[in-house]
């Protein structure tokens, strides 16, 4: 059996103690110890990206972050996107847009446009299908998804 | 109050939308129980091999293993769908790569899968079977012996390794053939594509202090659940209880598994609540496939365009078990004479047995390969016969009142609207920058046809003592919004505001019938028992308050916000909560609507058609629609990429249009997927080789235009709700045939087999 | 399993020298790796903590040092000031997505080795040098050297990557990477590299490397040897070209036959290097 680690995680504002195997990812912390199950395991290789987190604003995948390896980083999940009830921007866009089907891909979905947003605040759509490339969506077609981030950018066509 | 807003035809976000934008929505792997065990599965490593014995004692020995279980211990009781050949665990054999063999359950997953690997199987390999022309040899490996003794639910000739034969013919094909001037002919086929929804498959079982058994499932159906757990766990479904998770898309692929039975046995075994969520790899080796298919087809012409005659071979891969290929089978058979009147068709189907993962459900049940052939063929016979493509069609093109193949009438039918749609919309669409140097376009309309139908469904609607109701179906809502659509029903029929009315999760004990998510079917089916049952509450509001002001409901009419009014008196009227109030306490009793059905509509004509052993009688109401795809193609490296689509459906009436539109874009790249890039592909020793997203190719939103166009014809169906027809599969049908006249159109090059690959695409363009 | 974050290379080299330890850089293959059951190491030290190992350093030439640690997203945002650096910039846009791009690295890449990925092809090409420490000290080995084989290197037993440095190329050449994969962000079918000088219409300077169709990056001087003094016209990229398939021996897999592979490396080889030579030809006239 692996051997246990305990280190402390900064998630969305609080700092937490974790004690996992170093095997574990910081996915599997999420998910398994600390009860946040915004972030999905959709294919466990860093492909679909339904895993998506920010570490300290980046968007990386949680299923290939240990998350031992960590450290000081501030790890912003999905659950710490609507503070106080209120959704975000990109939140509301994609309610508005219809962009929410299944819904097992939205919550990288968030967090990756939240990030992209942040930087580009006025997106071409162009720039906005490339900083979703690495999200896979089953149901959708990508379309509306494209549609609720020019939205969420306040540049609605 | 604000001014009513008509649910019905309004775009609104989906009600559970935000739970699902903030990250609470709880999928199947999201859900934890007090004590609960995590199982995991030992799986084949052979395609084909006998199970001489097992030994699960180093497995048992590994502290915080609770329970193991091996075909050894379970009876045999088979299941399936037309043909019930099909254990949970594998018993005596196995027939395919990854079919569970046994399985544990344990205090932690690393345990459970550590157990699973110490799990000993002594097998004695057995040839295999991996292709339709291997099964088919006359001294072929068999993959189930005792075929003949299987139970099922009427003939469908099967020996050998053959799942099933049909036969469907029209007219006197034979005779045609001499009239025809021009004649094609070709061969087709398409893959194993996987379903590839977002979240993988899972369940978690546990049983009460009584013994009976709870699984919570990421599933298409709790009724289909609660019942398949029972048949293999041999009880009554009384003592099973099938609940729903949210589900992260389902496309056909989550409809039934072995997975619910696996966990339900071992929570029996260990008296603690067992979690079996699948890995994305498991799900691949375990779940099931699009049918790979060879289909032989042959269309003849009069110079005018007059189509005549048509004939068609299909042959199914449908892996190690049958689970849906008789009824795949007979879909596609009914699909390959398009929606054109074709006087003259014979169609030959047969299924087949191969060591590979079953092949089952999926988006188009049969229907996308079936349209690979056809639509392919129209384009190549427009070639020959120097005939506009879309002229061609609209030329032998159904109408309104025409029969389908076995006499079904298309009540409604928007086919030359929509050809005539996208047509028009693709010459009005801006003209793009020329290609690069190397790289060649050409775009191509293809004709597309499902049904929206079948099977059982029910609905009821109680209102509660406020005034509000609760509705229940057993519709589960797999990612396309019938959540939102069934309550969008309900509500414009009793001139509320949606949030009024609670739409319930599904729960077998609760839930009133529902066969199943599938066959385009949700609107048009469970939203009819929607609309009956909310009619019937309707009426019961209407009678109450025409005894509380002493006159006739025909006086009364609702007004929107929950009231009822005097017509033609604006101050007098009474609030719902006044109704509802009455009707618990005073007089009449709850207030309660249900309605169920079994789908209705004409069966085929014996007379018209010959019809042997086809899996179905009648279907469904037909919905047509046509697409248009733009591609480019680059002349050095064969890919292809796919520019604009256009995409034209008789949706009857769009309840949702936001949720029509979203259906249509995902089908059109989910069928984008198909024909360019996603296929399951076998190793010689039946070994999946890419059974990982890393190596399997769901096409991401760069490899999807970012132009996807949905043409919504309204053109309302009288059975449907508010006029209402599927549109859950039709949009993926299409899709494939198009990009390949494309494909054709742009280089000459004319592919006949899907996935088309860059390779093959070249192959293609040095063969033309 | 044990897990390290060391602060200096020696510390992580030590640790390295353990029987079963394993480095982790940007884990975007090694924890994909684990994630699949495929390997379980006893130890893993991460570089993560080690400063040094992300600088990146611009040569006045603008050639390149780039530190292990650095991100393939750090590497695809630099501003290239030569050939050698605009190749290997492409080459780190090409990778994947954005969120590996964001945590995957350079050192990470290369020691991988995968020949189908995108660095090993580029720094072959544009004739870099892997910086090499372990327990002996560090050494350098130039990056045509450093591949050996299908996820093989010339890395020793507790060796790490510390560094890439990337030469600048001749003065006015130009680099171009040209990836060629079934679906956006997947492994290359086939790549080419080059770097491209012209003057006077007539090629001056060529460094040509092919990828995903051999164990390792595939170049050849004779073939680049062929192109100088001719203005890349047909028949002398066919020539180039015939040279350089004669060095591969692509495997078979799901993303395309060796045949097919070998039939598009003359075909991207051309487009590489007309893409470069253009580019070269606009800078000079």
């Amino acid at each position: 059996m692996a051997d246990t680690l305990s280190y402390e995680l900064r998630i969305n504002g609080e700092v937490l103690s974790v004690a996992s195997p170093a095997t574990a990812t910081l996915l599997d912390v999420l998910r398994y110890q600390l009860g946040m199950t915004g972030s999905k395991r959709g294919c466990n290789q860093g492909v679909c990206g339904a895993c998506t987190v920010l570490l300290d604003g980046v968007p990386v995948r949680g299923c290939l972050t240990l998350a031992a390896n960590v450290g000081e980083r501030a790890v912003t999940t999905v659950e710490g996107m609507s503070q106080g009830g209120t959704l975000s921007r990109v939140q509301q866009a994609l309610l508005d847009a219809g962009a929410i089907q299944c819904g097992f891909c939205t919550p990288g979905v968030v967090v990756t446009l939240e990030a992209f947003l942040r930087d580009h605040p006025k997106p071409s759509a162009d720039e906005v299908r490339h900083a979703l490339s690495g999200n896979l969506c089953r149901c959708s077609g990508y379309v509306k998804i494209v549609e609720a981030a020019v939205i969420a950018a306040g540049a609605a066509p | 109050m604000n001014a009513f807003v008509d649910p019905v035809g309004a775009r609104l976000p989906r009600l559970e939308a935000r739970e699902k934008v903030v990250g609470t929505a709880q999928y199947l792997d999201d859900h934890v129980r007090p004590g609960m065990l995590y199982a995991a599965v030992a799986q084949s490593p052979h395609a084909h091999a006998r199970i001489r014995g097992y030994d699960v004692s180093k497995a048992k020995a590994l502290p915080g293993v609770k329970a193991v279980v091996t075909g050894a211990d379970i009876p045999v009781r088979r299941v399936g769908g037309m043909l019930k050949d099909e254990t949970m665990l594998a018993v005596g054999k196995v027939r395919y790569v990854g079919e569970p063999v046994a399985a544990v359950a344990a205090r932690d997953l690393a345990t459970a899968r550590l157990a699973a690997q110490l799990i000993e199987v002594d097998y004695e390999p057995l040839p295999t079977v991996l292709s339709i022309e291997d099964a088919l040899k006359p001294d072929a490996p068999l993959l189930h012996e005792e075929l003949a003794s299987y139970v099922r639910t009427m003939d469908g000739n099967s020996h050998g390794n053959v799942v099933w034969e049909s036969t469907l013919a029209e007219g006197d094909v034979d005779a045609a053939w001499s009239r025809c001037d021009v004649i094609v002919e070709g061969t087709y086929r398409t893959p194993a594509q996987y379903h590839a929804y977002m979240e993988p498959n899972g369940a978690i079982a546990e049983v009460d202090g009584n013994g009976r058994i709870t699984v919570l499932a990421t599933c298409q159906s709790v009724h289909h659940i609660q019942t398949r757990v029972a048949d293999e766990l041999g009880i009554p479904m009384s003592q099973v209880r099938a609940q729903v998770s949210r589900v992260g898309g389902g496309f056909g692929g989550k409809h039934a598994s072995n997975i619910h039975s696996i966990a339900a046995w071992l929570a029996r075994a260990t008296g603690k609540p067992v979690k079996l969520a699948l890995s994305r790899t498991q799900d691949m080796e375990i779940q099931r496939s699009r049918h790979p298919a060879l289909i032989r087809l042959r269309t003849g012409a009069l110079r005018d365009g007059t189509v005549i005659a048509r004939e068609a071979t299909i042959t199914l891969d449908g892996g190690a078990y049958a689970d849906e290929s008789p009824n795949v089978l007979a879909f596609a058979m009914l699909m390959i004479r398009g929606p054109y009147n074709i006087p003259n068709v014979r169609i030959r189907g047969s299924a087949v047995y191969t060591n590979k993962l079953r092949a089952g459900s999926f988006r188009g049940f049969g229907n996308p390969q079936a349209t690979f052939a056809g639509e392919s063929q129209m384009d190549e016979l427009a070639d020959k016969l120097g005939i506009d493509p879309v002229e061609l069609r609209l030329h032998n093109a159904m109408r309104p009142g025409d029969r389908w193949i076995g006499g079904h009438t298309a009540t409604t039918c928007q086919l030359v609207a929509c050809l005539e749609k996208v047509r028009e919309a693709r010459e009005a669409a801006p003209a793009l920058p020329p290609p690069k140097p190397g790289r060649k376009r050409g775009s191509a309309v293809v004709a597309v046809t499902h049904i929206s139908g079948l099977m059982g469904t029910s609905a009821s609607v109680h209102m509660r003592g406020d005034g509000t109701f609760a509705l229940n179906t057993g519709c589960v809502d797999i990612g396309q919004g019938s959540d939102t659509t069934m309550t969008q029903l309900c509500a414009s029929l009793l001139k509320v505001p949606v949030e009024r009315i609670v739409y319930g999760t599904q729960d077998s004990d609760l839930s009133p019938y529902n066969w199943k998510t599938a066959g385009s079917r949700s609107t048009y089916m469970t939203g009819r028992a929607v609309v009956a049952a909310t009619e019937i509450v309707r009426d019961k509001i209407l009678e109450h308050a025409a005894a509380m002001f002493e006159c006739a409901t025909a006086d009364l009419e609702l007004r929107p916000g929950g009231r009822v009014g005097v017509v033609g008196v604006p101050g007098k009227e009474v609030g719902f909560k006044d109704v509802a109030l009455r009707s618990l306490f005073r007089s009449g009793g709850p207030i309660v609507g249900f309605h169920g059905f079994v789908f209705d509509g004409e069966r085929f004509d014996p007379k018209r058609a010959l019809i042997e052993r086809l899996a179905f009688d009648n279907l469904g109401v037909y919905t047509f629609g046509a697409q248009c795809v733009e591609v480019e193609v680059d002349t050095l490296t064969g890919r292809v990429e796919v520019l604009r689509v256009w995409s034209a459906h008789d949706v009857g009436k769009a309840i949702n249009p936001a949720s029509v539109e979203g259906q249509i874009q995902g089908g059109i790249v989910q069928g984008l997927g198909y024909a360019l890039y996603e296929q399951l592909i076998w190793d010689d020793d039946g070994r999946l080789s890419n059974p990982s997203f890393a190596d399997y190719k769901v096409p991401g939103i760069l490899d999807a235009p970012a132009t996807i166009v949905p043409i919504v014809l309204e053109d309302p169906d009288p059975t449907g709700p508010f006029g209402a027809k599927g549109v859950g599969e039709i949009s993926l049908v299409g899709i494939a045939p198009a990009i390949a006249n494309a494909v054709c159109a742009a280089t000459g090059g004319r592919l006949r087999q899907i996935p088309m690959t860059p390779e093959r695409v070249l192959d293609a363009l040095e063969a033309s | 399993m044990r897990f390290a974050s060391p602060e200096t290379i020696a510390d992580a080299v030590r640790l390295l020298s353990e029987e079963g330890a394993r480095c982790l850089s940007g884990g975007q293959s090694l924890v994909a790796m684990m994630n699949a059951d495929l390997v379980a190491p006893s130890t893993l030290v991460s570089l993560r903590r080690i400063g040094e190992l992300g600088r990146i350093e611009v040569g006045s030439d603008g050639g390149l040092s780039i530190g292990a640690m650095a991100t393939h997203a750090t590497v695809a945002g630099l501003k290239p000031a030569s050939a050698g650096a605009e190749l290997v910039i492409a080459a780190a846009g090409a990778i994947g997505h954005p969120a590996i791009r964001n945590q995957g690295t350079i050192g990470g890449s290369i020691a991988h080795a995968d020949p189908a990925a995108d660095y090993p092809t580029a720094i072959v090409c544009a004739e870099s040098t892997v910086v090499v420490a372990g327990a002996s000290g560090q050494r350098r080995v130039p990056a045509a050297d450093f591949f050996k084989g299908f996820y093989e290197t010339a890395l020793g037993p507790g060796e790490i990557v510390i560094a890439v440095e990337v030469p600048a190329g001749a003065a006015g050449a130009r680099g171009h990477y040209e990836k060629f994969a079934l679906i956006d962000g997947d492994f290359a079918v086939v790549s080419v590299a080059v770097i491209i000088g012209m003057s006077g219409g007539r090629c001056s300077f060529a460094r040509l490397a092919i990828g995903a169709c051999a164990a390792a990056p595939v170049r050849d001087p004779a073939a680049e040897a062929q192109l100088i003094g001719t203005p890349l016209d047909e028949a002398a990229l066919d020539g180039a070209a015939d040279l350089l398939v004669g060095r591969c021996d692509p495997i078979d897999d799901f993303r395309g036959s060796a045949s097919y592979r070998l039939k598009l490396v003359p075909r991207l080889l051309k487009r590489a290097v007309n893409a470069a030579k253009q580019k070269a030809e606009r800078a000079h006239g």
